[in-house]
């Protein structure tokens, strides 16, 4: 049965590709349509795919929701309305299939002439039963149609606005938020568009053909049969009204036990430690109960509709039955009128139950339109405006003039473009509750640097120290423009920074953080990763050798395509921080920029990645982020920062000498190690100059900054 | 997200197997009023639905033909009796299924939990946590759905087509038995439909949480995407995936869309043999008008049966084998347990002694091979060596969290495994390198040291651990949220609450494993002599690489290959100019980047 579905199908699909005079080309568009089997869709996507795939979504942004789904099905519009006309010719052939049972009862069975027609009769229900499944398919494929490419078209634009919205919105957005956006509201639409909107449609007609039908058998008995239909669908959009709230209370109390698992399981070490067994058995306890109870709060709020929509609608065949059977009685209709008519009233009460499922679903699907459109209204950081021409690299000299520096303020006010902005008034009034958690947000955060001035030269080395949140993070993240200044200059090469375009900035400017960040693709690529040009393969392991990790690729199985995260093969911190060292290095940045690059690395690596660090450091003017001394203090200029200020600057041995934060971290430091130094070196002056050459020789402690550490440098990976 | 995926796709086509169908059962059967309810109103809405076609016929026959008009009435009047018990069936049944479906949920989840607690951590190392949160959320609702919804709409779909069969052989035998003749066509077809559309759905979902992974990595990963300027090339890999997934769904609705005219296709054709047959049976007097209208009426309804049934059936063995992993996670043994009499400890003060321990997390691959090891109480231990040396593996073993494959450790003289875990885990302080917060405020994550502390003993505790000055900075103090895991801090500042929460907890023995490498140096001055006044009278072990809290160590013991390398104070190992003293010496060399000294030793210890 399916195959020959299937076959169907490619005949329908080969179809247009023969010549056919004009006059059929439409014509032949439909049939497809109606037949063609599921990969038909590669046609779409070389044909007129491209308008489709590349319509802009705000385009979507409107007062009204309704239109907003309109225009969201852009480029399905034509199929969408074809599958609701499906829909309505469905209908038509099943309430055909009762006139002919009314035929059939009424002149073949009562007239022994017409008995030969009783074979043409079964073949006629056959033939209407395939031409509603046809229509029905059909309306179900175009509906897919429609649905599938706009959630893949809405796919595709969310996942590219997002990777370009500033960093002032992530910032303020919650990655789970925007994951649930992207992927279950977009799936709620989808079903909106491949079965709600449709169904709706679908029921609306099917009551229309069929009341007509009832008033074609009889005016007077349609009319009667019909008045507490209504009064059933709107008692089911109420109730399922009610029912999205208690589903959404059982959906939270879902989450918030699934939240409670997540933690506790990942946090087993914890609940080990304390002992806790028991208090959390308690605590689940209670989640896990009260998910029971709102799940039988579900359960009982079924269990009251369905017996009353049964006994309303019901009560209504009921009294339409007793009815036409009187008048059957009467002689006012025939037999066959009655069972025609009882046939038709069943199926049409049938579906209107169900419509208010729909129409709630619906009001469902408006509200992940809104939450979907207010990651779409967002503005995009522009990449390529800029006024400085970008040909040649940079030189890496920067002055820093009076810098002032403070977050945003809500990215939602400047939201929406200028073509309308009274919509993006409206909804910001609708989702004003999580505006205003954004904007706590930034108020919170104030001035993060204030009158930062400093002059660097070309292939420099700065040194940035300071606590959390002195603001030293902030300051090297104004150079690829992930944020703008708000007052005063920084001069890049002679030019205003701003007038920089952002995407050549970051071509040249290389970032090394503290938490490397590897993509769940092979070793090769993430090497490569954002890479124009193309890189041979000697060209790579000659960055990976530098970096110090191509002989631990070479240690896998795979090699370089080694999936990262594959099992049986794990990466330590340093080792995918010297993927990213790699990885920068292949870039060849002008300006370097090491955030705490080192600091969470486990010790064992150290070493080896301070090697590659300062390799990744020759000829380029480098910013290095530190909460330690010993990783600045070779620096030829040091910022000590505090509340966003530089509050000390000069080189290792001119802060050393005077009194500030500077000296009192180093001395710390210091004081163990003159221990130990001292230690040391009575134990083995003698040896310890033999063995390191002459420049290691005596130390005196102001060259010391270093804790020395206790781990063995060591680089093999354990599998 | 991809390794949960993976344990989910396993074992879907897994053999029906009838012991773990009979302890699905058995989740039911423990609530079987709830089971009777509804299998009871099911058989009376199953009936009554039959009977009301059936009343149909009658009064088209009796009545209207007949033109009886009194029965008539009696008739309709019954038809509206009939209504009124299908509906209190149709509550019945809901009412108890959707009860029960919750409560076996409840139930295994319940169990499980209660499961996991008691699990060592050596399962958890071994088990994925997406894995297990498969088996508590979505396992257990299949399971649960299982119980309930699936069995009454199997059995209801059995039962109607049985009475069907039954009222439709009262009319008229030999029609019966033609529409008989079809349904197996009818069950067969739908059943391969279904089971396609499903394999259709879970290819979706795969693809599915392929492009959640997707966004996912591009919306925490947006920094990097930035600054490598990735953007074209990252959309360019999204749109295959988006493809993929367009097929996929297109695929499946496609499918799902020829199921149902295929399957009233094949009753059209029930319907026309008795159109055919009732025809000519009309014509010699064995049939009624009623007799062939209440026919088509079967065959029509029939439909809804059969389509659930070919539903329930393709989704059991997904439940199946969801009972199947609940079980196995409900029988699995925890490794390390009570012993039959173990004891609450009075205390753990007292020397510890590990007695000839070997050691392995794997077969045929010991970490420790005959450890011994004597502590006294009171000593302060600081393990230095190599990453995978066996030093996480030492404290582990004190904690108990895993015991000796072979030897003892003593504590205060006794065998440790005559007491009980609790008694052990309660008296231990633990504080990792990769603390973990639970998501609440500050003064809920502290207090999970010790429940009953007062606000003063808490806040003493963070003074003591260096973070009430942080604590203070922020917005809300105490009542600030951590965030899940503790996002929302510093890994420095999650390390310091993670201290005062042991602090707190008051241990016996103090375990800190690198538990301040990311403090910063002032701080972790302020917490160093805090932290040496609680550490004087109690045993404490500590893995650390910085100098300033190793060298204070009572005694420093040298880790290499599962065995003590060296040990002693730190002045005696300086002196002996061994291992300690060689670790000691390179990491200076190395700690002094950009000094404009060459980089000594990088080229070998790359190559090593």
């Amino acid at each position: 049965m399916e195959d020959k579905a299937f076959e169907t199908g490619k005949r329908a699909q080969s179809g247009p590709r023969r010549e056919v005079p004009a006059w059929l080309r439409p014509l032949l568009r439909v049939w497809p349509a109606i037949g063609g089997r599921p990969n038909a869709g590669d046609e779409e996507e070389e044909g007129h795919a491209g308008i489709r795939l590349t319509y802009d979504l705000k385009d979507t942004l409107t007062d009204n929701r309704f239109v907003g789904l309109w225009r969201m099905a852009t480029g399905f519009r034509k199929i969408y309305i074809l599958a609701v006309l499906a829909a309505g010719l469905a209908a038509l052939s099943s309430s055909a299939v009762f006139y002919l049972l009314r035929y059939f009862v009424d002149d073949v069975l009562a007239n022994a002439d017409l008995q030969w027609q009783i074979p043409w009769v079964a073949v006629g229900v056959i033939v209407l039963t395939l031409l509603q499944g046809l229509f029905s398919f059909g309306m179900g494929r175009l509906a897919a149609q429609t649905a599938e490419g706009v959630a893949r078209r809405l796919r595709n634009y969310l996942y590219d606005q997002i990777q370009r919205l500033t960093f002032t919105y992530h910032d303020t957005t919650q990655t789970g938020e925007l994951i649930q956006r992207s992927t279950s509201d977009v799936d709620t639409l989808r079903r909106l568009f491949q079965d709600q909107l449709i169904g709706i449609g679908r029921t609306g007609l099917l009551f229309l053909v069929n009341v007509s039908a009832l008033a074609l058998l009889h005016g007077w008995l349609a009319l009667l049969s019909i008045p507490v239909l209504p009064v059933a669908a709107v008692a089911s959009f109420f109730f399922f009204k009610r029912m999205e709230i208690v589903f959404e209370s059982y959906q939270s109390q879902d989450a918030a036990l699934s939240n409670r698992l997540q933690e506790r399981l990942t946090g087993v070490r914890v609940v080990k430690a304390f002992a806790r067994q028991s208090y959390e058995i308690e605590r689940f306890e209670e989640e896990n109960w009260e998910k029971y109870r709102r799940g039988v709060k579900i359960a009982n709020l079924h269990a009251m509709f369905w017996p009353t929509v049964e006994i309303l609608t019901g009560g209504q065949v009921l009294f339409a039955m007793y009815m036409a059977s009187m008048m059957v009685l009467d002689g006012g209709i025939s037999i066959g009128t009655y069972i025609a008519f009882f046939g038709l009233l069943t199926t049409t009460v049938w579906n209107v139950q169900g419509i208010g499922r729909l129409v709630a679903h619906v009001s469902t699907g408006l509200v992940s339109l809104n939450r979907v459109q207010e990651i779409i209204r967002q503005d995009r950081e522009e990449l390529e405006d800029g006024s400085v021409p970008t040909k040649q690299g940079l030189r890496g000299a920067l002055q820093f003039k009076n810098v002032q520096f403070a977050y945003e303020t809500p990215a939602a006010e400047e939201s929406g473009g200028a073509k309308d902005g009274k919509t993006a008034d409206k909804v910001k009034a609708a989702n004003k509750v999580l505006q205003e958690t954004r904007s706590r947000a930034f108020a919170e955060r104030g001035y993060v640097l204030r009158d930062i001035n400093f002059d660097v030269e070309p292939g420099q080395v700065i040194g940035l120290l300071g606590a959390t949140g002195s603001g030293k993070s902030s300051l090297v993240n104004l150079l690829p423009r992930f944020y703008d200044y708000s007052g005063g200059n920084i001069i890049l090469d002679g030019e205003e920074l701003r007038n920089y375009a952002r995407g050549f900035l970051r071509s040249q400017v290389g970032i090394v953080q503290q938490e490397p960040f590897l993509f769940s693709t092979t070793i090769r690529n993430n090497i490569t990763y954002g890479l124009v040009r193309d890189v041979s393969d000697e060209e790579m392991e000659a960055a990976a050798r530098a970096a110090a990790i191509h002989d631990v690729v070479q240690t896998f199985p795979k090699g370089y395509d080694t999936l990262v995260g594959e099992r049986g093969v794990t990466l330590s911190g340093g080792q995918k921080q010297r993927v990213t060292i790699a990885r920068t290095l292949l870039k060849d940045p002008a300006i370097l920029l090491l955030d705490d690059a080192t600091s969470s690395v486990d010790t064992e690596t150290d070493a080896t990645i301070r090697a590659a660090l300062s390799r990744l450091m020759q000829g380029r003017t480098t910013f290095i982020v530190a909460h330690r001394v010993q990783s600045v203090m070779a620096a030829d200029q040091i910022l000590v920062m505090e509340a966003g200020r530089i509050i000390q600057r000069g080189s290792h041995n001119e802060l050393v000498s005077q009194h500030g934060v500077y000296r009192q971290v180093y001395e710390l430091q210091v004081q163990v190690e003159a221990d130990l130094e001292r230690e040391i070196a009575e134990v083995v002056e003698s040896a310890e100059v033999k063995l390191n050459g002459l420049e290691e020789g005596p130390r005196t402690p102001d060259e010391n900054g270093a804790p020395p550490e206790s781990e063995i440098p060591h680089t093999v990976s354990k599998g | 997200m991809s390794e949960h995926e993976q344990f989910e796709e396993e074992e879907f086509d897994t053999e029906f197997n009838g012991q773990t169908v009979a302890r699905i059962l058995r989740q039911g059967l423990k609530h079987w009023p709830l089971m009777f309810g509804y299998m009871f109103s099911m058989l009376v809405t199953a009936f009554m639905d039959g009977y009301l076609t059936f009343l149909t016929k009658r009064i088209i026959d009796e009545g209207i033909l007949a033109g009886n008009t009194e029965q008539l009435v009696r008739l309709i009047v019954q038809f509206g009796l009939g209504l009124l018990l299908v509906s209190l069936g149709v509550m019945g049944f809901i009412f108890s299924a959707g009860r029960l479906g919750e409560r076996v949920q409840y139930d295994l989840r319940k169990k499980m939990f209660g499961r996991l607690q008691e699990l060592s951590l050596s399962y958890f190392d071994r088990t994925p946590v997406g894995w297990l949160m498969s088996r508590l959320t979505s396992d257990a609702s299949r399971v649960g759905d299982l119980v309930s919804w699936g069995l009454v709409d199997l059995a209801w779909g059995g039962v109607s087509i049985i009475i069907s069969l039954s009222f439709m052989a009262v009319i008229n035998v030999r029609m019966m038995l033609i529409v008989a003749a079809v349904m197996p066509v009818l069950v067969v077809v739908a059943l391969r439909f279904k089971k396609k559309i499903l394999v259709e759905y879970r290819d979706v979902r795969k693809t599915n949480s392929k492009i959640t992974g997707a966004y996912n990595e591009n919306i925490t990963g947006v920094r990097v995407v930035k600054s490598l300027r990735r953007e074209e090339g990252n959309l360019e890999e999204f749109t295959d995936l988006t493809r993929t997934m367009y097929r996929a769904g297109y695929r499946a609705a496609w499918l799902s869309a020829l199921f149902l005219p295929v399957v009233q296709l094949i009753s059209a054709v029930a319907v026309s043999g008795i159109v055919l047959y009732g025809g000519w049976q009309f014509q010699v007097g064995e049939m009624t008008i009623g007799g062939i209208q209440a026919f088509v009426f079967y065959i029509t309804f029939m439909l809804f049966p059969i389509q659930e049934m070919a539903r329930i059936y393709a989704e059991m063995q997904q439940a199946i084998a969801s009972g199947e992993r609940i079980f196995s996670l409900v029988d699995a043994v925890p490794e390390i347990q009570d012993r039959d009499g173990a004891q609450e400890p009075e205390s753990l003060r007292g020397d510890i002694v590990f007695e000839n321990v070997d050691f392995r997390y794997e077969e045929e691959k010991p970490v420790l091979r005959d450890f011994s090891l004597h502590v006294k109480q009171g000593e302060t231990i600081a393990l230095v060596g190599p990453t995978g040396a066996g030093k996480s593996t030492i404290v582990n073993l004190v904690c108990r969290f895993y015991e000796p494959s072979s030897g003892r450790i003593l504590i205060n003289g006794k065998d440790y495994t005559e007491w009980t875990l609790h008694g052990i885990h309660s008296r231990i302080g633990i504080v990792l390198q990769t603390p973990y917060l639970f998501s609440g405020s500050i003064w809920d994550n502290l207090r999970y040291g010790r429940l009953d502390a007062t606000d003063e003993e808490v806040v003493n505790a963070a003074k003591v651990a260096g973070a009430h000055a942080f604590i203070e900075e922020l917005d809300e103090g105490y009542d600030s949220q951590v965030g899940e895991g503790g996002v929302l801090l510093s890994v420095g500042q999650t390390q310091l609450l993670s201290l005062a929460r042991a602090i707190l907890a008051d241990p016996e023995i103090f375990v800190m494993d690198e538990a301040t490498s990311s403090v910063d140096t002032l701080t972790e001055a302020l917490v160093q002599e805090a932290m040496d006044a609680i550490l004087a009278d109690r045993t404490s072990f500590i893995i650390a690489h910085r100098l300033s809290t190793i060298r204070k160590a009572d005694r420093i013991l040298v880790i290499e290959d599962g065995r003590i390398a060296e040990q002693g104070s730190h002045a005696q190992l300086i002196g002996q100019r061994g291992h300690y003293y060689d670790l000691y010496t390179k990491q200076f060399r190395d700690e002094r980047i950009g000094t404009g000294q060459p980089l000594l030793g990088t080229g070998k210890l790359v190559a090593a």
